[in-house]
């Protein structure tokens, strides 16, 4: 166990693949926005890839441990401290009882990932350790961690002193510019050709009203094809409303003439149309990404972004670990 | 219109869209929700999830199982083995709700969105002008005039998203642009055809105009309605509200904070969907209350 000296900014409990199987009563994943990092980091230290650990966003959070434990470090470069001596990423190392681990402000990627050899061991919720914080579910008390909580782990020894093959490390975009793999669909009818043609020739900047619920984007107007006017009165009048439908985690959903990127608390529903969904094995790209930061839209096929999730899959394995 | 064929649409690589048509009537979400239960029986291990909804449903798989195209094909044969809508009958509850319509909350929240984000009519007296009504007052006695069933779940964990079963109370509504900020805890909405209670305070984009002070879900499971679930409804479930007054809604709300209200519901009706097709046939849709 643990304890938290400081929270750091929206510091939360999450586990992979999160809370799976109640999208129909409208809960979403939750889970590790960037799920690479967060995998890699649990193998690193001897867990399965899923475990509950931390998710530390932009400032991360200064903790006591209580007892002996193995711990590693990956994502964000938060400079992370273990008793005022830098502390290693991407790789697994010992922490003795009473040490303090302190994490400052992300200066590459938005999110840090701290895994524990045993996993947090907080009460399950509809299957998941996952936080929803914005419904008060999962995690500690449905909350991102507060100032005075001791954070249970099991018990386990752990391997120290493994590392990442460098090759096997997700690349953050150091100029803030990402290329971010989109598939069309499931509403790209809706929108017309020009329309197509700006989103993916567009610089679209990431707002600061993003959070675990939606990314939104800033950019230009879009453009709609028949479809989106000539419809039942039910739809909604607005070229963008559609009968109320499932969502896609990951859509472009299209609220109005704002594009909202759908992640890991999104909602399950709603009356806006997706022209696009960012595919599982992009994800990580948004999790690591801050607001300002530019997004450069490239459309590939479901095939390829199968492909991609295949070799991400291969990548969050044991043999990245050197 | 339905589809003579449903559209399986792609949603990234783990994602399918299955849209049985592109309209709003309890047809189509009998479909949905029937493929949903097929699904279930069949257990289709490439099938995580899925999320039926008023005109489509949308499937979670797992593509290292399955292929889109592959699953497609599952899809519709499973989706041709499903017999006639009119056969279905089911158990469902009825929920009476006292409802604060034209409430000072909900016009609060929308006051805030006209000062901050963009100038806007009231959202009932726009309602009820764009749905050709005499004024709000009208708009409040068809709205309140029906039950609504509860076709899905979603958007948020447990809202209900509803249709109205009475032809005459249908109107519709296009969704804000950009959408609201938050949205008090309790407030009914409309957007496209579709009325929605919002379980908490959320952002939101459908138009608002009452609020009921009764809770829809509940984390602490402080009333028995919740020992099953957290979530009050489950698709089937119909829906009344009951116009209140401002210093009702405030009874109620103590009420429900000391923990002696008693929800109102009905658990002895079935419905069936010959009867009430016969029903809506001898109505005059073009009437209103």
């Amino acid at each position: 166990m643990f304890e938290v000296l400081v929270p750091g900014l929206e510091t939360s409990i999450q586990d992979y693949p999160g809370r799976i199987g109640f999208w129909n009563q409208g809960f979403p994943p939750s889970g590790p926005m960037d799920s690479w990092s967060f995998r890699i980091a649990n193998l690193l230290v001897g867990n399965e890839a899923g475990a509950a650990g931390l998710e530390a966003q932009f400032m991360g959070p200064t903790l006591k441990f209580q007892r002996d434990a193995v711990i590693a470090i990956t994502g964000a470069d938060m400079q992370p401290k273990l008793d005022a001596e830098p502390a290693p990423l991407w790789e697994s190392f010992a922490v003795r009882a009473g040490q303090t681990l302190a994490l400052a402000s992300s200066k590459t990627g938005a999110r840090s990932y701290i895994a524990i050899a045993g996993g947090i061991d907080t009460p399950l919720w509809l299957g998941s350790r996952s936080t929803f914080h914005k419904a008060g579910v999962g995690g500690m008390q449905g909350r991102a961690l507060q100032k005075g909580q001791v954070v249970p782990v099991t018990s386990s020894e752990g391997t120290p002193g493994r590392k990442t093959k460098a090759d096997c490390r997700p690349t953050f975009a150091a100029d803030k510019i990402w290329t971010i793999e989109v598939v069309a669909g499931p509403n790209d009818d809706w929108i017309d050709e020009a329309g197509h043609e700006r989103f993916l020739s567009t610089d679209w900047k990431l707002s600061s009203k993003s959070d675990r619920t939606g990314f939104r984007l800033e950019g230009p107007q879009w453009t709609f094809t028949e479809k989106a006017y000539k419809k039942a009165p039910e739809n909604g009048a607005e070229p963008s409303n559609i009968i109320d439908q499932g969502y896609p985690l990951g859509a472009i959903n299209l609220a109005g003439q704002t594009p909202i990127i759908l992640v890991n608390d999104g909602p399950s529903m709603g009356g806006f149309i997706n022209p696009y969904t960012v595919p599982s094995a992009t994800f990580w790209k948004l999790g690591q990404s801050k607001p300002g930061d530019i997004y450069r839209f490239k459309s590939i096929s479901i095939d390829d972004a199968q492909t991609l999730r295949k070799k991400l899959n291969a990548i969050c394995s044991a043999s990245s670990l050197g | 219109m339905i589809y003579e064929n449903p559209r399986f649409l792609t949603g990234g690589d783990r994602y399918m869209l299955i849209e049985f048509g592109n309209e709003m009537n309890l047809e189509l979400n009998f479909m949905a929700q029937g493929l949903a239960k097929a699904i279930e029986e069949s257990q289709t291990k490439a099938v995580i999830e899925t999320a039926p909804c008023f005109a489509s449903m949308l499937i979670h798989y797992d593509p290292d199982a399955i292929g889109f195209n592959d699953l497609a094909k599952e899809m519709t044969s499973l989706i041709g083995s499903l017999g006639p809508s009119d056969d279905i009958e089911l158990d469902s509850r009825l929920f009476y709700f006292p409802t604060c319509y034209l409430d000072p909350w909900t016009k609060a929240a929308v006051d805030d969105y006209r000062a901050k984000i963009t100038e806007k009519k009231w959202d009932p007296e726009f309602i009820a002008e764009l749905n050709g009504l005499k004024d709000v007052h009208q708009f409040v006695r068809v709205h309140s005039g029906t039950e609504y069933w509860v076709a899905s779940l979603g958007f948020w964990p447990g809202l209900p998203f509803m249709m109205a079963l009475d032809p005459r109370c249908v109107i519709t509504a296009p969704k804000y642009n950009p959408p609201r900020t938050w949205t008090p805890q309790g407030t009914v909405g409309m957007g496209g055809a579709s009325t929605a209670i919002y379980p908490v305070a959320t952002p939101g984009g459908y138009q608002i105009f009452a609020r009921i002070p009764v809770p829809i879900w509940d984390t602490e499971k402080r009333f028995p309605q919740f020992e099953k679930s957290i979530c009050l409804f489950q698709p089937g479930d119909r829906v009344k509200f009951v116009p209140a007054s401002p210093q009702e809604f405030e009874d109620v709300e103590a009420r429900v904070k000391e923990g002696t209200y008693v929800y109102n519901v009905v658990e002895y009706q079935r419905f069936s969907v010959r009867n009430y097709k016969a029903w809506v046939k001898t109505l005059n849709k073009n009437e209103r209350f």
